[in-house]
């Protein structure tokens, strides 16, 4: 695997036409954040801090609100994640139709569960919402490509051929090696934030004050500049990001 | 009403690939667009969506024509919205339009846009469906090769844009003015209404936002007929619906059929129930309606009728039942549905849904109290009526429904030692 870092400004270099022509779709360019995402993801395998301030930067946006927006939906992974992402449907028609057992099949067999990445970091599993094809029960996503009519048979047969490399359906490009899972949690240190534009131009820290004043600056320039966001939907629960921050700052301090 | 399907939207698929534009065209197709823009006003189109009753089709069945007409009149410009973030559950006929019939998707939004004097138009697809995605990519190219889309349509001066916005995994972006916010390159929060989409809907201009497969009906209504459309159907429900149905029947899948077909009939188009099972209970109208039982089982499925039996049509998805429903089981999954795709904007909403899934999880795993039966009556009533879009309401019918009618089995879930308190 090459470093995903160093590599990233000739990625950026590579899509930046692409992201012009997408950006030059909408009345308002902000709308092309999605589709940004998307692409970069589509290349790197997930959504990498660098891709964000990139988009941020693209759409003159802050960080803080692209990563905001970002963690809204759940196709966006904020963490690395398997070669196969394996999402199969919980949703009510298929559940009553032969899910659970295929859901508690594919823990067995991976021997993770929800959310989870196997330790080769070969899959993560995840068990969605409907995925509207509730006709062909028990079903799934193999990296967004459907498979219907699920049986243990299928599930056993697709794990051998993506462990030989053999399954049809391409993995995903995969960049950083993934942890247990990809959720993000809410303590978890901000990944795109980086010091306000306002807090970096503070001359002379220490004049500010000690740290009461240079949080209280952080977080007063973050609002004025809209620099800080809500982050997740309910399943995260809501939290602002500024603590991640302010820890840091307390971290600095006590260096000194 | 017989149990009849008429394909009409559905007509060819599965006979011929109707994702070829020269398959497409064959049939007929995007001869209706280009009759519109030669010789027809917007205001025609208007007219024949009027005289046929056609009914949004993507939850609220509110009357197509009547959206449009809310438009003003300003200088700002107008746009389109074909919303196919299809995720209500148990809906899954957008998905099947997307992917077998692309380019009738695609004629239904030009037309949409063309009658309300849009010159850019977009389309909401589901970040889910990749394929559908990629399939409907390819037929917008072959439209823009064929003329059917871009500058000075057939010669006479109209432009007309298309572009397609891929979401990215969120129920939430079905809801119109979520999808508008999403569309923006936000998150996908609702707005608070009014102002309405026709009012201030995207970037701050005047928006319709019309289901897929509303759209699509406006290609056979403008070919046959308002009239046609309008001698089908029910009195204030006109015209064919696709109806989704699954469960525990023999064979599910999209039924196009006539609005007013019954309940049983339905249950008999699709296959009649598994293994000679009895229907106890259908949800109508997708994860966000209530149940109804065997009293309404001749219930035309039609919008009026459905309301009356204390459900809706909504989406058109049709979940059966049969006696081997584990209930408790199913309210707790569409529960942790809505409080997992709920934005949190709302505090009941969010928070409601939240701790009526965890008291749900204890029913299943055996652990309910007594007194929760009634706090959860309590609770769901409570967050309905108190949010800023529709979803907040849904999380009650389908609970309360299989609540009242099956209380034995929430009942045979209560712990053991404190059935008597
Ligand atoms: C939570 C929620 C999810 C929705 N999801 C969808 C959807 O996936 N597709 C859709 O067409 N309408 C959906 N709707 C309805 C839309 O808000 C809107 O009414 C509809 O797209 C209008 O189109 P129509 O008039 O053609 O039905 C949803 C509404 C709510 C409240
Ligand atoms: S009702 Fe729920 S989903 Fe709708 S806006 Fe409120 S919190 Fe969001
Ligand atoms: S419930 Fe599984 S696809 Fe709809």
């Amino acid at each position: 695997m090459s470093d995903r870092r160093a590599d990233f400004p000739a990625l950026l270099a590579e899509l930046k036409p692409e992201c012009d022509a997408l950006i030059a779709q909408y009345e308002q360019p902000r709308s092309a954040l999605l589709p940004i995402i998307h692409l970069f993801q589509s290349r790197e395998g997930y959504t990498s801090p660098e891709a964000m301030r990139a988009a941020a930067a693209m759409l003159d946006l802050t960080p803080a609100v692209v990563e905001s927006t970002v963690s809204f939906y759940t196709l966006f992974f904020r963490r690395p994640v398997g070669k196969y992402v394996l999402q199969v449907c919980r949703g009510l028609s298929c559940s009553i139709s032969g899910a659970n057992d295929i859901m508690a099949y594919f823990r067995e067999k991976l021997g993770i569960g929800h959310l989870q990445t196997t330790q080769d970091g070969l899959f993560s599993y995840e068990e969605v919402e409907c995925l509207a094809a509730c006709d062909k029960p028990a079903c799934m996503q193999v990296n967004l490509e459907f498979v219907y009519s699920l049986t243990p048979a299928i599930v056993d047969e697709m794990i051998a051929a993506m462990r030989a490399g053999t399954y049809a359906t391409a993995p995903m490009a995969q960049t950083d090696a993934p942890g247990k899972t990809w959720q993000v949690d809410q303590n978890d240190e901000v990944s795109t934030g980086g010091k306000s534009k306002g807090a970096r131009d503070v001359s002379d820290p220490d004049n500010a004050g000690g740290l009461g004043d240079k949080a209280g600056v952080i977080m007063l320039d973050r609002i004025v500049d809209r620099d800080f966001a809500f982050r997740g939907r309910t399943s995260e629960r809501v939290v602002l990001e500024e603590p991640a921050q302010i820890k840091e700052l307390v971290n600095e301090d006590a260096h000194h | 009403m017989a149990a009849v399907v008429t394909p009409v939207l559905t007509a060819g698929i599965g006979e011929a690939d109707l994702r070829d534009i020269a398959v497409y065209r064959g049939r007929g197709g995007y001869k209706q667009w280009e009759r519109a823009v030669r010789d027809l006003k917007p205001a025609d189109i208007q007219a024949a969506c009027d005289a046929s009753g056609l009914r949004g089709r993507g939850g609220a069945g509110f009357p197509t024509g009547k959206k449009w007409s809310f438009l003003p009149n300003n200088d700002k410009p107008r746009y389109l919205v074909c919303n196919c973030d299809e995720a209500e559950p148990g809906t899954f006929k957008d998905h099947m339009l997307l992917e077998e019939t692309p380019h009738l998707v695609l004629e239904g939004i030009l037309l949409g846009a063309y009658a309300i004097g849009s010159h850019h138009a977009f389309i909401y697809i589901r970040g889910e469906f990749k394929a559908g995605y990629a399939i409907f990519m390819a037929a917008l190219a072959e439209a823009r090769k064929a003329g059917f889309v871009g500058k000075d349509l057939f010669g006479t001066g109209y432009d007309l844009e298309v572009t397609v916005h891929r979401g990215a995994g969120a129920y939430i972006c079905g809801e119109e003015t979520g999808l508008l916010n999403s569309l923006e390159g936000k998150r996908g929060e609702p707005r608070l209404k009014p102002p309405f989409p026709a009012v201030e809907g995207l970037y701050g201009a005047p928006t319709v936002v019309n289901n897929v497969e509303t759209l699509a009906y406006l290609v056979p209504i403008l070919e046959k007929g308002a009239a046609w459309f309008a001698s089908v159907g029910t009195e204030k429900s006109k015209g064919y619906k696709i109806v989704s149905i699954s469960g525990h029947v023999n064979k599910p899948g999209n039924y196009e059929v006539a609005l007013g077909t019954t309940v049983n009939e339905l249950i008999q188009i699709a296959g009649g129930m598994r293994e000679g099972r009895k229907l106890v209970a259908v949800q109508p109208g997708g994860g966000s309606s209530a149940c109804i039982f065997e009293e309404h089982f001749d219930c035309p499925y039609d919008y009026e009728h459905i309301a009356k039996a204390g459900s809706m049509l909504g989406s058109g998805a049709f979940l059966a039942f049969d006696e081997t429903t584990d209930f408790v089981a199913a309210a707790h999954n569409m529960v942790r549905f809505f409080a997992h795709e709920s934005c949190g904007q709302c505090t009941p909403c969010r928070e409601g849904g939240h701790w009526l899934e965890i008291v749900l999880r204890r029913f299943v795993e055996g652990r309910g109290l007594m007194s929760d039966l009634d706090m959860m009556r309590r609770v769901s009533s409570t967050i309905t009526g108190l949010n800023l879009c529709a979803l907040g309401d849904s999380i009650e019918p389908f609970l309360k429904s299989v609540l009242n009618r099956f209380p034995a089995q929430f009942e045979a879930r209560v712990l053991k030692e404190t059935t008597h308190v």
